[in-house]
């Protein structure tokens, strides 16, 4: 098997990809993850980029 | 890890940073400087009523505030610094491992007592933990020089300038700050830099297109012959960037021990082991 997946870059790049895969999809399977994209919130302020026809909701917390 | 294998390592981190001082030292200088004239620009072409207003008013909002609470203020003038030094991270991830074997320093190095793993590590150490010390420095010396500026100009227009000594303490607080969230950042993207770490092992030519490519390729794949988003649902979720913003030290913390850093540092891992291993493939 080691011999199989250091036999040239092309065989050890495709093994790495597929173990990347497979962590991923089990992992995202097993969690049921949602992307979570340009959400910002701290202390200062929060802001969902996703409802963006809400900007006028746009709140600071200084 | 004893001694001599510490030394070793110290020596290729000065290393990487010798060989690659643009990235981590001039580019910095270089924004900081560009910075420092604009600033300069601007200030010299306001009014003296103005001046007078804009001091008094910065001594006005940092009197009295606790230094640790008003440090997250100053966490924003260097999203500038931060942008540039993810740029700089990502020239370097590809363009390092590739480098070593176009210009055939790899048989060099190979030769040397020094593995090919603490090679690998120190790119990665490099980037996690030594570039964000010079951007940090070279913010303070920025902040050193604003807050010099506001208090002479204080002294001169005779405005109090006690707040600004809170504002000083402020500035100082902010930067292991903001240390930390570039390293933690940085933490949270090892997948990304152990994918362009990769492709800079693997490719032959343009590794960034590789690197680029490929990521393309596996994300059509998967939704093409399994019909799922995980991959994308993924990196979408790494890519958030209410991850990067950190703005206090609590939240350094609620990053740093959480099970989306601990699965990126082991994705990160896997994709670190297969550049290890993809340098023994020296053409």
């Amino acid at each position: 098997m080691k011999n199989l997946i250091l036999k040239n870059r092309y065989t050890l790049l495709l093994s790495v990809l597929s173990v990347y895969v497979v962590v991923v999809v089990i992992e995202g399977a097993l969690t049921d993850r949602e992307p979570d994209l340009l959400r910002f919130d701290n202390s200062l302020f929060t802001l969902d980029l996703r409802d963006i026809g809400e900007l006028g909701d746009f709140s600071i917390d200084l | 890890m004893d001694k001599i294998a510490w030394s070793q390592f110290q020596g290729l981190l000065k290393r990487e940073v010798l060989e690659h001082r643009n990235l981590f030292i001039w580019a910095p200088v270089i924004l900081g400087l560009l910075i420092f004239v604009i600033d300069f620009l601007i200030i010299t072409s306001l009014a003296e009523e103005n001046k007078i207003a804009f001091v008094t008013y910065l001594a006005r909002f940092f009197n009295g505030g606790s230094p640790m609470e008003m440090s997250g203020v100053f966490v924003f003038p260097t999203l500038p610094f931060l942008g540039i030094l993810y740029i700089c991270a990502i020239l370097y991830l590809t363009n390092t491992l590739y480098q070593d074997r176009r210009e055939m320093s790899v048989l060099f190095w190979q030769s040397m007592p020094v593995s090919s793993l603490n090679t690998v590590l120190s790119k990665v150490v490099t980037i996690v933990l030594i570039a964000p010390l010079f951007y940090v420095a070279v913010v303070f010396a920025l902040y050193l020089i604003g807050i010099l500026w506001l208090i002479v100009s204080g002294l001169i227009y005779d405005v109090e300038v006690a707040g600004l000594g809170y504002m000083f303490l402020s500035a100082v607080f902010s930067l292991p700050v903001v240390y930390l969230f570039a390293a933690t950042s940085a933490l949270w993207l090892l997948p990304f830099i152990g994918w362009l770490l990769l492709f800079s092992a693997f490719a032959n030519r343009t590794p960034l297109l590789w690197a680029i490519g490929s990521l393309a390729l596996i994300l059509f794949l998967e939704g093409f012959i399994f019909g799922s988003q995980f991959l994308s649902n993924w990196i979408e979720t790494r890519s958030d960037i209410d991850n990067f913003l950190i703005i206090e030290f609590g939240g350094i913390f609620d990053r740093l021990f959480s099970y989306d850093m601990l699965i990126g540092i082991g994705i990160g891992s896997i994709f670190i082991c297969g550049a290890v291993y993809m340098r023994r493939f020296v053409d």
